[in-house]
């Protein structure tokens, strides 16, 4: 499937790949791209689980969709990638690319698409889930453009069980008429032997089963320009409250784990006492913590009775196939002295204003006391005077009206 | 006016100088009743998950507030009848201090309705209805931009209530934040303070005056004087048939389900508050939708909220100009209308720059019919019947507004798209201006008929003198309801062309 160069867009982005992949099983080809929103990362991403056809031998390419955000000056994108995904058929509208993946979905065994992504996106998060492990995830990434300033694309991937992927590495077609001197893939500094050439990619195939295979795996063509692209495999993070936690002694305090679209084998909290990190278990302290398990991606730690000691930094672990991964946690505890003296500071401003005000009113309204009763004995006066003329008045008000 | 013994202006509101500080209270007050119920939302997250429930368990606290503090109306009405504005003010504050303060010690889900819902909502009912009233009563020829003004009082407060309150999550948890929160909600009492009631000392006065001139009759001053009708008693000229009626009428005027005007306000106003607030509700989570993230979706918000603050002032000087003043209802049924289109013209809004562009049309069209919606209510019924008006307003508009965004969510939910829930508020909007603009029109042509009526069948000189002499008065003794609009639209309209005060 030819890559295709994408125009321009104003707004939000979402590219969306389709994805395809088969699956031990005996029913048609079902495409199926997931949306999801995580609103707890600052990024999007959209899990594509593929469910397909009977396993092939034949590796099978994967649509991915993209959500791009903005946020500053940063763009940070996801791709994921998983076993049963539904196609939205969306378009791709980006100021640097379009994409229409309708076209690019038969309905057959399985599909290949290319994305294409500029070099000029760096923090790529391609997320890979559910990939069976005996069938290959293909990631390809299409070199289009070039920084002048040429710093290396870097694609993360991120992967949360044992798999087989392709990384492949592939010229866009503007520079099909680029000669190509010598294309090296590299593993931190040494070099990869085994690299699978077709007309303007080169890719090579890794099999990622514990921890020492993940890393930077860098693809450099050199030729008239010299392009990289890094593609970073690492283990799925942890997603925590960035702030610090705060409750009161005596209070409960509840912190949150959560792991987005990947479940790990086992969680384990530590907090820190002085240097060394204490993991927590129900025995530790009889009655102080508790931790739930409801649903498997995500671990909640109640700390019951707190006390001004229990204020610190604790970590969540989880623990996935080829390897574990932490996230931080502030816990701060107060105690009710804090917000006290704020709330005493506003109830005496209140006080303060509203004697002002009556006192205000009370001295105003004593000056209007003796300016009236000099008024009313002028009106007396005056009225007096004016029934003597009484009758000519009342006829005038009735003409008037 | 040559009013005898009385001082010149005691009668009429003072429209202005005292009037200004009770607008900024009225502001204040007014603010937080509004802005309060949204800006807590911010602590939802936090304490669901402190006390393991779901998203829409804790969405109840600000439903129950928000019925609590429009259901009361009726309960304020009656308080502020009795007592007057300023003691129902202080108490209200009081009370929505106490609950905050004893919501920031909760241990369950069900304390938090209590303490939040009930108490607090309770306590901004008996804010926001007396300030409404009170405005009436300071205010006559600029009581369109005192309104717009005391209106204005909620966007600012929920600017400045967002920012404030993620300030005091982050600094002192949601415990905390409660407690401080409940402070501050205390300085609604100082809004209280500034409520002075006027014009009650003059009772004695008209008495004295009376005696000395009989053809006058002074209710006109009586009107003023306080917001009970209790004072009527000391009408000489009148024998008044006491029954059962009357008196529950003093306290809650239900003879205003008789009067055209206020059954025309009511069915238009109930209407249109099923496709009011549901847009705002939605328009983050559509924003959302449609792929903008969290915070551009949250600007949006903020966008609506700063023109929203400009347009209710601004509405409530053009509302107070001498071309629209006495078509005002005309201008509000075109705000109401104009916000419907706003909404029924947002689905075609693609991208960010269409959302904000509807965000500052929506804002506007917010300000405009919110900075109208109790001066036209004051225009129907007078400002003596403007208490009990409020209330019963406020207690039917309370089914409609808890009704719609839950309406709205679920055609989103069953059609999975957002452009449904605008068709539907933008259609209820418009309607509900079409019907006002058409009734209004003709409920014009009834006053006017009836004016004319009126001036051939009495032809005494003690009711034109009255009539000529009312500001702003229902005499709702002396004659049958529908000649009160009638006499005050007379006035009214006279005094907007010359612009002084009739004899």
């Amino acid at each position: 499937m030819p890559a295709r160069c994408l125009g321009s867009c104003s707004g939000r982005l979402l590219l969306l790949l389709c994805l395809c992949f088969s699956l031990p099983g005996g029913s048609p080809a079902d495409l199926a791209v997931t949306p999801q929103d995580a609103n707890q990362t600052h990024e999007n991403s959209l899990t594509q689980m593929p469910t397909g056809l009977k396993s092939s031998p034949e590796p099978m390419t994967t649509t991915q969709t993209v959500n791009r955000q903005t946020r500053g000056g940063s763009i940070t994108d996801h791709l994921t990638v998983g076993p049963d995904a539904s196609t939205l058929g969306l378009d791709l509208t980006t100021q640097e690319f379009k994409q229409d993946t309708k076209s690019n979905i038969s309905h057959g065994s399985y599909e290949k698409h290319e994305v294409v992504l500029p070099a000029t996106v760096t923090n790529l998060t391609v997320k890979l889930y559910y990939c069976e492990t005996n069938s290959v995830c293909k990631i390809t990434l299409i070199i289009n453009s070039r920084d002048d300033s040429g710093p290396a694309v870097v694609k993360n991937i991120t992967l949360d069980r044992a798999v087989r992927i392709e990384l492949i590495c592939k010229l866009h077609d503007k520079y099909s008429s680029l000669k190509v001197i010598q294309v090296t893939w590299k593993k931190g500094n040494e070099t990869i032997g085994h690299i699978n050439k077709t007309e303007n990619s080169w890719s090579i195939q890794l099999t990622i089963s514990d921890n020492s295979k993940l890393g930077s795996y860098n693809c450099t063509v050199k030729g008239e320009k010299e392009f990289s692209v890094v593609f970073h495999l690492q283990v799925p993070k942890i997603d925590v409250k960035d702030k610090p936690v705060i409750t009161y002694e005596g209070d409960i305090a509840v912190l949150v784990c959560k792991s987005l679209n990947s479940t790990p084998i086992s969680w384990t909290w530590y907090m820190t006492n002085g240097s060394e990190q204490i993991a927590i278990n129900d025995s530790l302290v009889l009655d102080k913590y508790v931790i739930d398990k409801a649903f498997p991606n995500v671990t909640q730690l109640k700390i019951l009775k707190l006390t001004s000691k229990d204020d610190g930094v604790y970590w969540c672990e989880a623990a996935f196939e080829l390897g574990k991964s932490k996230g931080k946690m502030k816990l701060k505890v107060l105690s009710l002295m804090v917000p006290l003296k704020p709330f005493l500071a506003i109830v005496a401003e209140v006080v303060v204003l509203v004697a002002v005000i009556f006192l205000f009113e009370i001295y105003s309204k004593r000056r209007e006391k003796c300016a009236e009763i000099e008024k009313e004995f002028d009106q007396t006066e005056q009225l007096k005077s004016e029934e003597s003329n009484g009758v000519e008045n009342s006829s005038t008000r009735h003409r008037k009206v | 006016m040559p009013s005898p013994a009385n001082a010149g202006p005691a009668p009429s509101p003072p429209d202005g100088g005292w009037g200004w500080v009770v607008v900024f209270g009225a502001f204040i007050s007014i603010g937080f009743a509004y802005a309060f119920p949204k800006g807590i939302a911010i602590f939802f997250k936090e304490i669901q998950g402190f006390f393991d429930t779901s998203y829409s368990e804790i969405a109840w606290v600000s439903s129950i507030m928000l019925a609590t503090t429009y259901g009361a109306g009726p309960i304020s009405s009656i308080l502020v009848n009795r007592y007057g504005s300023r003691p129902v003010v202080i108490f209200g504050g009081l009370l929505c201090g106490i609950g905050m303060v004893s919501a920031a010690f909760c241990t369950s889900i069900l304390q938090l309705y209590i303490c939040v819902g009930f108490i607090t909502g309770f306590g901004l009912a008996l804010n926001l209805q007396p300030s409404v009233i009170i405005i009436g009563k300071y205010f006559l020829k600029r009581r369109p931009i005192a309104n717009g003004l005391a209106m204005a009082g909620s966007p600012v407060m929920l600017c400045t209530l967002a920012p404030l309150n993620q300030f005091l999550f982050d600094n002192f948890g949601w415990r905390g934040s409660f407690l401080i929160l409940g402070a501050i909600l205390l300085n609604c009492c100082v809004a209280g303070a500034l409520f002075r009631p006027i014009g009650a000392p003059k009772i004695q006065s008209n008495e004295e005056v009376k005696e000395v001139l009989k053809e006058e009759v002074t209710k006109d001053a009586m009107e003023m004087n306080s917001s009970t009708n209790i004072p009527v008693e000391t009408k000489p000229e009148e024998e008044e048939a006491k029954d059962c009626c009357e008196k529950i009428n003093k306290y809650l005027d239900f003879s205003l389900f008789k009067h055209r005007g206020f059954l025309i306000y009511l069915i238009g106003n109930v209407l249109m508050f099923l496709g009011f607030f549901a847009p705002i509700v939605f328009l983050a989570p559509y924003a959302k939708h449609i792929g903008i993230d969290e915070y551009s979706a949250a600007f949006l918000l903020s966008i609506l909220a700063i023109v929203d603050m400009i347009a209710r002032p601004a509405t409530g000087i053009i509302a107070n100009s001498k071309w629209v003043r006495p078509r005002i209802q005309y201008f509000f049924s075109f705000s109401i209308a104009f916000n419907g289109a706003c909404h029924l013209l947002c689905p075609l809004a693609s991208g960010y720059k269409g959302l904000v562009i509807y965000s500052v049309f929506f804002g506007l069209a917010f300000g405009m019919v919110c900075a109208m919606l109790f001066e036209t209510l004051m225009d129907l019924v007078g400002a003596t019947r403007f208490t009990s008006a409020v209330g019963l307003v406020t207690i039917a508009e309370c089914c409609t507004i808890l009704l719609g965004p839950p309406i709205g969510g679920t055609l989103i939910d069953t059609f999975g798209d957002y452009k449904y829930m605008f068709i539907k508020c933008g259609a209820v909007m418009v309607l509900a201006g079409t019907f006002l603009f058409i009734m209004n029109y003709y409920n014009y042509r009834m006053l006017a008929k009836e004016k004319r009526k009126a001036k051939e069948e009495d032809p005494k000189s003690v009711r034109t003198e009255s009539e000529g002499r009312n500001n702003l008065n229902k005499d709702t003794v002396q004659d049958g309801p529908e000649l009160e609009p009638l006499r005050e639209e007379q006035e009214r309209l006279k005094k907007e062309v010359n612009g002084t005060n009739e004899v």
